[in-house]
């Protein structure tokens, strides 16, 4: 019966034991208990985080089923992750003004569907007004595009 | 005495002169408007900022500095309640709160309260800057990596506070957070932790992008695809005020978080961001209603707001009274002060008068203008709450990638917040509370480092924390604490905490 | 003529006007950026934003200071390493450029950037490092100093702002020169390291002069010697390590402006010239004042060979403190 507690506490404890594996692939040292290395206080804190999500599993029969768990709103959230990311990539490469801009476009224009006139008046208004206020105006450096734009 | 009102006469007759005060105006203007980005909190504002003020004098750019510094502060806590996306670091606990009485329609009287605590504690700590700076600056500076890492241990108890609910679940979050803030550079030593290769994850997982993820993000993850939007608020004219009943619950907790944020504060070190959560924790646990924390309580909005306020001026202390940099926050004041030619140090409270009094005065001057810019700001910004949501969100992202982005002109911390922000969704999802991950974040590297200057200190022996005064005194008073805690399984009691479990279950007491 | 028609001529005239300009448009002939990988308000942000204004009215054209913060300037330095080498972008580095890919290979590590990558242009300043000690403590002279530090070894504690940072590498350099074991306290920063001291948590301090002289004119803090191949202007009565018999403690915090590698010969004799012609500009020497650290420039074969030496001495010194885990 898989119930959330059991599933967040499987996982966290896996996530634990790598953490230690990690630590020792990277050979990072563990020192003494009167003088700790690198190594002492991520493998110290994995064991917490691993003796904790053992007991989130353990005590986990009485939480709700995972299989209740309702999922509605995954596509929107993949849009607007998969938006975040383009502008991870684009913001330096494309320069802010025209990563807000097909940010916006994509999330008013293709997500959410409003009318066309809508969705460039939004895209005008977010990429060059907060550009306006913060880069011109505040002089906060904002990345600029191939040709300074 | 006397000779102190004399000086803080001088001040305001220097901070009130027409042209200081439009600095100082100014600076509240820009850094209240910096300071609503989400993540560019004071010192992103003030390091942003700090080019600007290049052209001016000495006394000038101080103050508008200062100014740009409060307005920061202001404005965090404004994005914080209206879309519970943390305004900074240490706003991420008026983000639970403060949302949840804006989703009730209380989002004016959070404002109000918010504002007006930060009022009260900002004027307040500057009083006692004024008439304490010196002694507490000496008594600050004895703070070393012994005392330091026994107030963090303190302020890991304050973990058990934060979340009504499973005790598990809550302790289960801070240990991820802890475990995170394990990447980055091995400050002791030198070697790269879980670093793969990013130089940019050199000085750890940035905090603000964090916050701003797991609160921010993950809320607009969570509530854009609803299938019913969310309500839009209409709010009313006489809504926007908080009511007596209100104003009274506010009060003590604005007293307790004063006090508790100026203490934290002057210790030397970052320890200042711990103050709002600590102050929460507090106020939860001294509270006669302690399962309305999460739903709207007042004193989780008004204790961490004063007392976020609190300290960020009782950093100031060591700072001025002594020249030493006490933070990140003064470092940069500090630097503005000698890139216009005014040497810090102690000596700076004698040579130069006017500076120091007109500082001073320009922060009592700075806190009265703030508040009097938020009240009209706060029907501005209730109002862009009509906006349907379907419209807000995507601008509401667009100043979460600036805000993230701008504190350190860093594409990875952007990645960071998608990251943790695909991580909030799904925690909450799964009905974990993610605020203790933040905590965790904060205290790991700060504790880890404290404990390891402390045994090379000491070469090796733990005993140096008990043997120092104050780092006795403070593991004592976590002990105390801890058995305080321990209490109801000894008198065999329902505690607060068991109560509101049942409660949840609908079961009866 | 229509409207229409008139535009329409503008247009077209600026069209063809504009490849002309940009044609003859010399070095440079867009805004350049001088990247300060350490935070607002640190020693090579009050160095760079002075340079910049100074360089902006000599090109006249903008240049403009951005932070890149991050891993004691890792961060910023490989930005620049790694960036188009158009001479556009500039770096602001402190002596740590020599220092980090030193420890990136005692650890095995890939180096975040080596140091062929960058083109020295010019040094602005050059600071020796001081020894300073509370005036609480019994050491009155350098010498006393190392006596007793030879009579304890271990147990007098210094701070520095971080492993292999600036202030660490100095007291490195001097304990192997003069034969001592001092305890390492690391902090992170030069800020907390200096509270350390001033709060008595350890005993010394290896510092920039300009951080501390106002602790030194106020009583707090003793100066015992320094590190310099002369004496400071500043404070003429305070030995060198050289003259006390350790030659090899010699350690500078200096601050110079570099390019990457390849950028073309006109640029970059274009910014020798315009840096030439900053540091001598008023406003420039102003804000170095106010900031109490002296000017040092060099160009040139003059600062390659210094920073040449510099980088030698700071490599047999990360080299000898070696990965300190592994000497315990």
């Amino acid at each position: 019966m898989l119930t959330i507690d059991r599933v967040a506490g499987v996982a966290l404890a896996v996530l634990a034991l790598g953490v230690i594996e990690e630590t020792w692939r990277l050979a990072l040292p563990l020192g003494s208990l009167h003088s700790p290395g690198p190594g002492y206080a991520p493998v110290l804190l994995s064991l917490v985080l691993l003796a904790f999500g053992v007991a989130l599993a353990a005590l986990g029969r009485g939480s709700a089923r995972l299989a209740s768990l309702g999922w509605p709103e995954w596509r929107h959230a993949a849009a607007i992750l998969g938006a975040c990311a383009f502008a991870a990539l684009a913001l330096e490469r494309l320069g802010f003004r025209l990563t807000v801009a097909v940010m916006c476009g994509f999330l008013v224009g293709v997500v959410e569907r409003k009318g066309l006139v809508v969705t460039l008046l939004f895209m005008a208004a977010f990429a060059l007004g907060t550009f306006l206020l913060f880069d011109t105006l505040l002089r906060v450096p904002l990345p600029r595009g191939p040709r300074g734009f | 005495m006397l000779e102190t009102f004399q000086n803080l006469y001088f001040g305001f007759s220097v901070a009130l002169a027409p042209s200081v005060l439009l600095y100082a105006f100014v600076g509240c203007l820009i850094g209240t408007v910096v300071g609503v980005l989400p993540g560019v909190g004071p010192l992103a504002g003030i390091s942003l900022l700090l080019p600007a003020t290049f052209g001016l004098d000495a006394t000038r750019a101080i103050v508008m500095l200062a100014g740009i510094y409060y307005g920061a502060m202001y404005g965090g806590s404004t994005t914080s309640i209206l879309m519970r996306i943390p305004g900074e670091a240490a706003s991420v606990m008026t983000c639970i709160d403060g949302y949840a009485m804006a989703r009730r329609g209380r989002a004016g009287p959070a404002l109000a309260i918010a504002a007006v605590g930060s009022y009260v504690a900002g004027t307040a700590s500057v009083v006692a800057l004024m008439f304490l700076a010196p002694p507490l600056a000496s008594f600050a500076l004895r703070f070393g990596p012994p005392e330091y890492f026994s107030l963090l241990l303190l302020g890991l108890l304050v973990l058990a506070y934060m979340s009504g609910g499973s005790m598990v679940r809550s302790l289960t979050m801070a240990a991820l957070g802890l475990l995170l803030g394990m990447v980055g550079i091995d400050q002791m030593t030198g070697y790269f932790r879980f670093h793969y290769g990013v130089v940019e994850l050199g000085d750890g997982i940035g905090i603000v992008p964090v916050a701003v993820g797991l609160f921010g993000l993950s809320e607009i993850l969570l509530t854009a695809g609803q299938a019913t939007p969310p309500e839009v608020m209409k709010p009313r004219l006489r809504e926007l005020l908080p009511s007596r009943a209100e104003w009274t619950q506010a009060a003590l907790p604005v007293g307790r978080g004063t006090l508790i944020g100026f203490i934290i504060g002057i210790i030397p070190g970052s320890a200042h961001v711990i103050s709002s959560f600590v102050s929460y924790a507090i106020e939860r646990r001294l509270s006669r209603r302690p399962e309305e924390f999460g739903t709207g309580a007042v004193p989780g909005v008004a204790g961490p707001e004063s007392a976020n306020n609190a300290a960020t001026s009782g950093a100031f202390v060591p700072m001025l009274a002594l020249g030493v940099p006490s933070g990140p926050i003064p470092a940069v004041m500090l630097a503005a002060m000698m890139v216009h030619g005014v040497a810090p140090g102690p000596l700076l409270i004698s040579q130069q008068p006017q500076l120091f009094w007109g500082f001073i005065a320009s922060m009592y001057v700075g806190n009265v203008v703030l508040l009097i810019l938020n009240l009209p700001f706060v029907t501005l910004f209730v109002n862009l709450l009509r906006v349907p949501y379907p419209l807000l969100y995507p601008g509401i992202l667009v100043f979460c990638v600036l805000g993230v982005y701008a504190v350190n002109s860093s594409v990875v911390d952007v990645w960071i917040m998608l990251v943790t922000g695909a991580l909030g969704y799904v925690l909450r999802k799964l009905a974990f509370e993610p605020a203790p991950i933040v905590l965790g974040l904060i205290l790991a590297p700060m504790l880890e480092m404290a404990l390891r200057q402390s045994l090379a200190m000491s070469d090796g022996q733990y005993t140096i924390l008990l043997t120092r005064p104050i780092s006795g005194v403070l593991l004592a008073v976590g002990m105390i604490l801890v058995l305080l805690s321990l209490k109801p399984l000894v008198t065999r009691g329902l505690d607060w905490r068991a109560r509101l479990a049942m409660a949840e279950k609908g079961e009866e007491l | 003529m229509s409207v229409r028609r008139l535009a329409l001529a503008v247009l077209v005239l600026c069209a063809t006007a504009a490849p002309a300009a940009v044609a003859q448009d010399a070095f440079p002939s867009r805004p350049i950026t001088i990247v300060a990988p350490f935070p607002p308000g640190g020693v090579a942000d009050l160095h760079a934003r002075p340079l910049a204004a100074a360089m902006e009215k000599v090109l006249k054209s903008p240049v403009g200071v951005v932070n890149k913060t991050g891993a004691a300037g890792a961060v910023g330095m490989q930005h620049v390493a790694t960036s188009k080498p158009d001479g556009y972008t500039l770096l602001l580095a402190l002596s740590s450029i020599s220092i980090i890919p030193e420890a990136d290979k005692l650890f095995g590590r890939q180096p975040a950037f080596t140091v062929d990558q960058f083109e020295p242009i010019a040094l602005l300043s050059a600071d020796p490092t001081i020894l300073v000690v509370r005036t609480e403590s019994p050491w009155k002279t350098a010498k006393e100093f190392l006596d007793d530090a030879r009579k304890r070894p271990g147990q007098i504690s210094f701070s520095s702002s971080g492993v292999y940072c600036t202030l660490h590498m100095a007291m490195e350099l001097l304990q192997h020169a003069a034969g001592v074991k001092l305890r390492h306290v690391p902090y992170a920063g030069a800020g907390p390291a200096i509270t350390a001291i001033l709060g008595g948590h350890v005993d010394a301090l290896a510092s920039g002069p300009a951080a501390v002289v106002a602790h030194i004119k106020s009583g707090k803090l003793r100066p015992l010697a320094g590190w310099g191949d002369r004496r400071l202007a500043a404070m003429p009565d305070l030995p060198t390590f050289k003259e006390l018999g350790y030659p090899d403690a010699e350690f500078y915090i200096w601050a110079g402006l570099f390019a990457p590698r390849g950028v073309p010969a006109p640029a970059l004799a274009r910014l020798r010239e315009a840096t030439r012609a900053a540091v001598a500009e008023p406003e420039f020497r102003s804000a170095m004042d106010k900031m109490q650290t002296p000017i040092a420039f060099k160009q040139g074969d003059e600062f390659k060979r210094f920073f040449e030496a510099d980088a030698r001495r700071l490599a047999a010194g990360v080299q000898k403190v070696g990965r300190i885990e592994d000497k315990k």
